[in-house]
């Protein structure tokens, strides 16, 4: 069963760089056509160090921003987990090639039982931010997992 | 200024059919692990019809749609629940419904509530989402 005492806890921060070219072939599979995802020349022209991230990249390493160490310490039922939600939200574009440092946390847990038994609800938090400190971005993905019964 | 008001229904996006490429696809580009939507066979064991897409594919569409509405880097923020699956030759529509209209810091904030839906009309990914004027 999932250990609520984990609500809070924080993660060690880590840093992501985007890779410009993954970052490209996520926005064609996407649909986003715009230039600042795509043209290196175009994101520079409008002020950026490189090309822009599209809203929904974040997703791709999302992983990283989590210590696998406290994901298991979840003590989630993992082939039943399902991603029930996601939440952004943005403070400034989303620059690939830079380095973001990440912090993640578990910000909230709870659990509802129904006729088919007992679903863990698990919403992890990730602040990135930028070089000089400033928020970029926040995600809030929510887990489901059905408890394997007891 | 805008003319957004409570009750707008902004212009709709065809995202186009989502087919088994696509999904595949979307996997890679998007470090997605999951077999189910990748492997039929494994699908098929776990009992569903076949594969189905990434909740994540569908909010991709969402958040293109609002770049088109309102423009690059005006999105605050973008919440979704992945309500039902989406299948392979399923046709997805992006819809959004103006729910508040504020002014924040001299800039306007448009609150719309957004979803997918396929060619039935039958929704898919619901969800909120926060833009600037």
């Amino acid at each position: 069963m999932p250990k609520r005492e984990l609500i809070g806890k924080e993660t060690e921060a880590t840093t992501v760089t985007i890779n410009p070219e993954s970052n490209k072939a996520f926005a064609k599979v996407v649909g986003e056509l715009d230039p600042l995802y795509h043209d290196e020349a175009a994101a520079r022209a409008a002020g950026y160090a490189n090309v822009l991230a599209p809203p929904t990249y974040p997703i791709a390493f999302m992983a990283e921003s989590m210590n696998p160490e406290l994901f298991f310490e979840l003590e989630l039922n993992l082939p039943s987990i399902v991603h029930g939600e996601q939440e952004f939200l943005y403070f400034q574009p989303i620059v690939t090639g830079v380095e973001l440092t990440m912090k993640g946390r578990i910000a909230d847990m709870w659990e509802k039982t129904g006729r088919s038994g007992t679903l863990d609800f698990v919403v992890m938090e990730a602040e990135a931010s930028d070089q000089q400190g400033k928020p970029v971005y926040t995600s809030r993905i929510t887990l489901i997992s059905k408890r394997a019964s007891e | 200024m805008s003319n957004y008001r409570v009750g707008d229904e902004l212009a709709p996006m065809v995202a186009g059919e989502v087919t088994r490429e696509l999904i595949t696809a979307y996997s890679q580009v998007s470090m997605d692990p999951n077999p189910m939507h990748t492997d039929e066979e494994l699908a098929k064991a776990m009992g569903y019809p076949t594969v189905y897409a990434q909740g994540m594919l569908g909010m991709a569409m969402l958040a293109r749609h609002l770049g088109q509405v309102a423009g690059m880097g005006k999105l605050h923020r973008i919440k979704c629940r992945f309500k039902t699956m989406t299948w392979p030759g399923e046709t997805i529509t992006c819809r959004a419904k103006v729910t508040a209209v504020e002014e924040k810091d001299g800039k306007q904030l448009v609150t719309v509530e957004i979803h997918t839906e396929n060619q039935d009309g039958e929704p898919k990914v619901l969800g909120e989402a926060v833009f600037a004027v």
